[in-house]
């Protein structure tokens, strides 16, 4: 998996139009780009080519059904877009409950020194 | 869940201003996140963070303050490109924010600009977090350890 590949995906998620209509295909479990531009206040040629991103980086895969194509989302590459971004909140994590150890330890220094 | 943006908070039992010495001070800052510091706590200060040994393929990374009000508010960018100035498009913002709670401080965090930078930044660190990790997993094991060896009778 390159770093190519997910930066991709991190920019065609961080897009809000294009998070609302992973939101509504996810609500409906799918729908075409004119059902969506129905929902959307952005016209259908603007709703396809969202689509368009997110099938480009797999977020949603097309079927044809009838005349449009039909969208849905892939929960596999959802679940993955969501673990990395979890990944980098679990380091902030990390990161705060040492600050707080620190800061309550020198804190805890100064207390015994007035005392 | 806004995507793009990692906002945390919590509590903390020391002053506004001891926690605002923890988390703006490059002496304190090298104790909780990177291994090294070098920048001065003012606004508009560049300098630079450290992961892992430069000797040995760590990656020395770009820091500006941005904002210092202490006790309230310390803010820098980093992960700009080397030369370049810290602007909203080629960097991460981080801000922490301080409030008096009781008897000790809320800290907020946030950090925003990965949508812009996408994930090569995010994942930048990512080789010295599992390092770190390890540590955080092996050394809670190692103490009960090295407790039982000092029951066995010489």
């Amino acid at each position: 998996m390159s770093t190519a590949v997910d930066d991709d995906l991190w920019s065609a998620i961080g897009d809000p139009t294009r998070r609302r209509m992973l939101d509504l295909l996810l609500v409906s479990g799918g729908g075409t780009a004119t059902s969506l531009g129905q929902q959307l206040p952005v016209t259908r040629q603007a709703v396809a080519k969202h689509l368009a991103v997110l099938d480009r980086v797999g977020l949603v895969q097309a079927a044809t059904a009838g005349r449009e194509k039909r969208y849905r989302v892939d929960d596999a590459q959802l679940a993955r877009a969501v673990a990395q971004l979890s990944s980098v909140g679990a380091a902030w994590d990390a990161r705060l409950q040492r600050i707080k150890r620190i800061a309550e330890a020198v804190q805890r220094q100064q207390d015994r020194r007035e005392s | 869940m806004e995507f793009g943006t990692i906002e945390r908070e919590v509590h903390i039992e020391a002053t506004p201003e001891v926690v605002f010495e923890v988390v703006s001070s490059p002496e304190h800052l090298r104790e909780w996140w990177p291994d090294d510091a070098r920048y001065e706590p003012t606004p508009g200060s560049v300098g630079e963070i450290v992961f892992g040994d430069c000797d040995a393929g760590g990656k020395v990374v770009p820091f500006t303050v941005v904002d210092v009000r202490p006790p309230r508010t310390f803010s820098f960018r980093w992960a700009h490109p080397a030369g370049e100035p810290a602007a909203p498009g080629n960097s991460l913002l981080v801000t922490f924010e301080l409030t008096a709670s009781g008897t000790g401080t809320l800290l907020r965090m946030t950090e925003t600009g990965f949508r812009e930078q996408g994930w090569e930044v995010a994942v930048l660190e990512e080789a010295y977090q599992d390092h770190e990790n390890g540590w955080d997993h092996f050394l809670p094991r190692l103490a009960p350890y090295v407790a039982r060896l000092d029951e066995v009778p010489a």
